[in-house]
């Protein structure tokens, strides 16, 4: 039927069998494009640096313990840090310029509970055994954050701790329904596993300063601030210490608190202080001598106490406690404290606004129960340390002073934010300014630091340290006009419910809640992975000549047909590649 | 089996008895029907086929030239604007000698918007090299389609199979669907003679010097040339299988007709009542229906209007400046006769205006009554209460 009568014309059109390779078309080529990872937001806003790009990627992949892995290369506490960390990294996400920040915080502490409850075992490579042994004051997070790195590095690490446990003020200062105790034993329990021994109800005395002079090869001075300033007024030895108060709020130990109390302070202690009387039935004020907006207390911390019912007076300082008589007939509470309000003067500190007596004003309150939280500082011994030395660096998160043997003074007594995140960054650096100490000596330090930020700095990066993957990392900070948007679609943050503040004031119970698998991996997939390649393949497929290869993972760029046309870098999401001009 | 369906689903329905392979289309009115009733064929799975969905009408000629030169039989439909957007590679799906088939329903360009019936964006393509069939009711459309893939298929050529918009797209027949078994007869699966293959790799189309370019342009004519008498064997393999058959002109009661009057599309079935009437009237009157117009078959032309003394030619679209296109073409087509006849152009019913019998008396009239035709086209009417104020 279908055998042609008409007889087909030739076709006449242009065919070639050798293919388009033959045209190199690399020649033309005048920019080259380049796989260059950046540096996200998040991780140089981190105290710790931590690779947030990377562990969001992971973990909306669902590698949960590559993500886990992932944070403990840079902090050993996720499950610790996904809680009480103030986490600047969710105000410099770009996310936030386009509708809200990742929930990193949040997705950091479900990555620790899953790995706690999975009882997953990090695997590291330990740096082999150098034979040095480091001895390390204060059992708190920038004592075990010191360990942990230095044995990481190779050293043998004692802790000393005046304590009955390990965790300083994690476990002395946080309450629990903050920081749950089992998390925090699980999270030391780790250090512990590395081979670190830590010796409790071991005060480090005169006598142990000299013996660890001489029998170790270096010593790392973590030990907070213990002693609680008091207040300097007519009756203050009447008000309690609210440090000593946090360190077992729980019922066995304070009996009775009565119905009542004034908190003196604007810290996070106060805060501590005031929510942990809160859960014992106390009707709570908290007295503030500034203003409200110049609380150093973590505002959604105060934020959350003012949720459960406590009250906070600003502009006020107390200048007398008097104990009421006590007349059983009287109803009257057992203190009367007086405070003068005060005012804004013209002078600043420090960004603050100076505050001075407004005249002669003043007011009285009744009261069960003063507690005072307005500061801490380091024990005697620890002063007298702290000298000045002419041979010592001043670095940011510690003090390396040059002795007998070096000694690093860290944690509280050095960081400029005091925050459990800053006192594990404290710890990170002294490991690493110790290993560069002991490696090239004390003029090397602060070059082979700077070589280990991330992004400008301050935080540091162990990875880099250890000439892993991130030394590659540009420093360049991947800004939100960067990042390519119409990638992304809008999509809202989700985080898990916290308990509802009427119940939360019941009990020590934890407030907020980890997520569920599902919902953790769906946050996590908001991530832009600023500055970081997580293999969305846009490159590849763009490519008009096919000249990103992909081997294995990485991909490559083959020179021979890259034209320079600048596709793949302009259309990367994320700001993973650059284009620079070719000098022929 | 008969079954009354609309003129798009006729189109619908040969795309499926034709087993296509590759669709790409992206929806425009009056078209939409054509391409809806395939990707249902294709995701109920009776047609066996890849429905690519694409952002623009650009991107549907492209896919169905990249599914050509695999040697896939490919398809696409559209209209009007989107007809115009695929302009730039209607020019390549013809030069690369692709047996595409596309059909295309007449549709006004806008501004003014308007949906409705006109044959200018259809004419504005007629230099792409693609043949190009006028169809005139539903079974013509179904039948066409048919026969488009073996003459597409055979010269190497793109088709495109054109209807009007709603008076043939969207309107509802009794139309003979025939059997599949026949239609693998009549039109077997497609042994390409382009088809790029993965395992013997090579190029298409590159660079061509002034060396060969005008070879490769004249092997091209070469292959429109033989388009006319290739649809008619068509025609007759068709009519073997079928028993049914529309030729590339049809000539009715032109032999001793003073007038004959030309048409395209739908236009054609009212005239031919139109033409019945005028008879019965005494009147010598012939029809002449122009469908293939690309290639433009002047030897048919020369047959059929060369010994009558008048012919009105009904344009429903205008070349700006010139006139109605199919008028300009048959007047070129007869002036080397020693005794041309006189060519009357007329231009109605544009942008889904209606041409009525009465529009059709009113052309005839005209012809006859005047001794010499004007220059230009005729405007039929124009609404006198607008345009009469425009003039001094």
């Amino acid at each position: 039927m279908n055998d042609s009568s008409i007889n087909q014309i030739p076709l006449f059109i242009p065919h070639s069998s050798t293919s388009t390779m033959v045209n190199k078309t690399g020649s033309w080529r005048f920019f080259h494009p380049k796989f260059v990872e950046k540096t996200a937001p998040c991780s140089a806003a981190c105290p710790l640096g931590q690779d947030i790009a990377r562990i969001e990627m992971l973990t909306s992949w669902g590698l949960l313990k590559d993500a886990w892995q992932t944070i403990l290369k840079e902090n050993p506490f996720p499950a610790i840090c996904g809680r009480v960390c103030f986490h600047p990294c969710e105000n410099a996400c770009n996310r936030a310029d386009m509708d809200e920040p990742i929930a990193i915080h949040r997705l950091e502490r479900f990555l620790g509970d899953t790995a706690v409850s999975d009882g997953s075992k990090a695997d590291f490579n330990i740096k082999p055994a150098k034979g040095k042994k480091v001895a390390i004051a204060g059992a708190g997070p920038a004592g075990l954050a010191a360990a942990y790195f230095l044995t990481r590095l190779g050293y043998g690490c004692e802790v000393f701790e005046a304590r009955s446990e390990p965790g300083g003020l994690l476990r002395w200062g946080i309450p629990a329904y903050r920081l749950p105790r089992d998390i925090l034993d699980k999270e030391i329990s780790r250090i512990k596993d590395l081979g670190v021994t830590i010796h409790c109800e071991t005060p480090v005395t005169e006598n142990l300063l000299e013996k660890i002079r001489s029998e170790y090869k270096a010593l790392f001075v973590a030990c907070g601030y213990e002693r609680s300033i008091t207040l300097k007024i007519q009756g203050g030895d009447l008000a309690r210490d609210g440090l000593e108060f946090l360190r077992n709020p729980h019922p066995a130990e304070n009996p009775s608190l009565g119905r009542t109390a004034a908190i003196v302070g604007g810290g996070n202690t106060a805060i501590d202080v005031a929510r942990s009387l809160v859960r014992r039935g106390v009707s709570v004020l908290i007295v503030y001598r500034r203003r409200l907006e110049d609380m150093p207390a973590f505002e959604p911390e105060a934020a959350m106490a003012v949720k459960e019912g406590v009250k906070i007076m600003e502009l006020v300082t107390p200048i007398r406690i008097q104990k009421n008589s006590s007349n059983r007939s009287s109803s009257l509470p057992d203190f009367r404290l007086t405070l003068q309000q005060m005012k804004v003067g013209k002078k600043k500190i420090a960004g603050r606004a100076c505050v001075v007596p407004d005249g002669e004003k003043t007011e009285t309150i009744d009261v069960q129960n003063i507690f005072v939280a307005i500061g801490a500082k380091a024990e005697p011994i620890w002063q007298s340390l702290n000298a000045n030395e002419p041979n010592s660096l001043d670095l940011r998160h510690c003090r390396l002073i040059e002795q007998k043997i070096p000694v690093v003074l860290g944690g509280d007594l050095t960081t400029p934010d005091k925050s459990v995140t800053d006192a594990v960054a404290s710890g990170k650096q002294a490991a690493m300014a110790l290993d560069t100490y002991f490696e090239k000596g004390l003029d090397a330090v602060e070059k082979r630091l700077a070589a280990c930020r991330v992004g400008a700095g301050p935080a540091l990066s162990v990875d880099t340290y250890l000439d892993q993957d991130r030394k590659y990392r540009n420093a360049h900070i991947v800004g939100y006009d960067e990042i390519v948007s119409d990638y992304f679609q809008s999509a809202p943050r989700v985080i898990p419910a916290d308990l509802n503040a009427h119940l939360s004031i019941r009990s020590f119970e934890e407030i907020s809640a980890t997520y569920a698998s599902d919902a953790a991996k769906k946050e996590a997939a908001r991530c832009f992975n600023c500055g970081i390649c997580n293999a969305c393949d846009f490159c590849r497929l763009y490519c008009p000549e096919m000249a990103v290869i992909v081997d294995k993972t990485k991909r490559r760029i083959n020179m021979d047909y890259c034209k320079g046309c600048g596709v793949c870098a302009t259309e990367c999401p994320r700001n993973a590649m650059a284009l620079e001009e070719e000098i022929k | 089996m008969k079954k009354v369906i609309e003129g798009s689903q006729a189109v619908s329905e040969a795309a499926r008895l034709a087993r296509v392979q590759v669709i790409a289309a992206y929806p425009i009115t009056p078209q939409t029907h054509i391409v809806e009733a395939l990707s249902g064929y294709c995701s109920n799975g009776t047609l066996d086929a890849r429905f690519i969905n694409v952002e623009s009408e650009h991107s549907a000629m492209a896919a169905v030239i990249g599914a050509a030169s695999g040697g896939a039989r490919a398809f696409t439909a559209s209209s009007s604007h989107g007809l115009a957007y695929m302009h730039e590679l209607l020019h390549w799906a013809s030069a690369a000698r692709l047996p595409i088939v596309m059909a295309e329903v007449n549709r006004a360009l806008g501004p003014g918007w308007n949906i409705w019936t006109d044959q200018t964006d259809s004419l504005a393509q007629r230099d792409t090299g693609w043949i190009q069939l006028y169809c005139e009711d539903g079974q013509e459309v179904l039948d066409t389609t048919l026969q488009a893939f073996r003459l597409a298929e055979e010269l190497n050529l793109p088709v495109m199979v054109i209807l009007d918009a709603f008076y043939l797209s969207h309107t509802f027949e009794p139309i003979d669907i025939p059997d599949q078994q026949l239609v693998d007869r009549f039109l077997p699966r497609l042994s390409p003679r382009i088809k790029m293959d993965t395992a013997n790799p090579g190029a298409l189309n590159q660079l061509v010097t002034p060396a060969a370019y005008m070879e490769m342009r004249y092997n091209t004519q070469l292959a429109m040339q033989s388009a006319q008498d290739c649809l008619e064997k068509i025609e007759k393999e068709f009519a073997a299988v079928f028993n049914r058959t529309h030729g590339p002109v049809e000539a009715i009661r032109c032999r001793d007709a003073d007038i004959i009057m030309v048409t395209t599309g739908t236009v054609t079935g009212t005239c031919r009542q139109v033409l019945a009437d005028l008879r019965s009237r005494g009147e010598k009157v012939g029809l002449f229906k122009l469908k293939l117009f690309r290639p433009f078959p002047s030897n048919l032309i020369c047959r059929h209007l060369g010994a009558a003394k008048k012919i009105a030619v009904i344009d429903r679209n205008i070349s700006f400046g010139a006139g109605g296109i199919f008028a300009q073409e048959i007047r070129a087509a007869l002036c080397n006769l020693d005794r041309p006849p006189r060519i009357f152009s007329y231009v109605a019913g544009l942008g889904g205006r209606d041409i009525t019998p009465n529009t059709l008396v009113e052309i005839y009239n005209e012809t006859k009554t005047k001794p010499t035709p004007k220059q230009e086209s005729v405007w039929i009417g124009l609404n006198q209460e607008i345009v009469g104020t425009w003039r001094n």
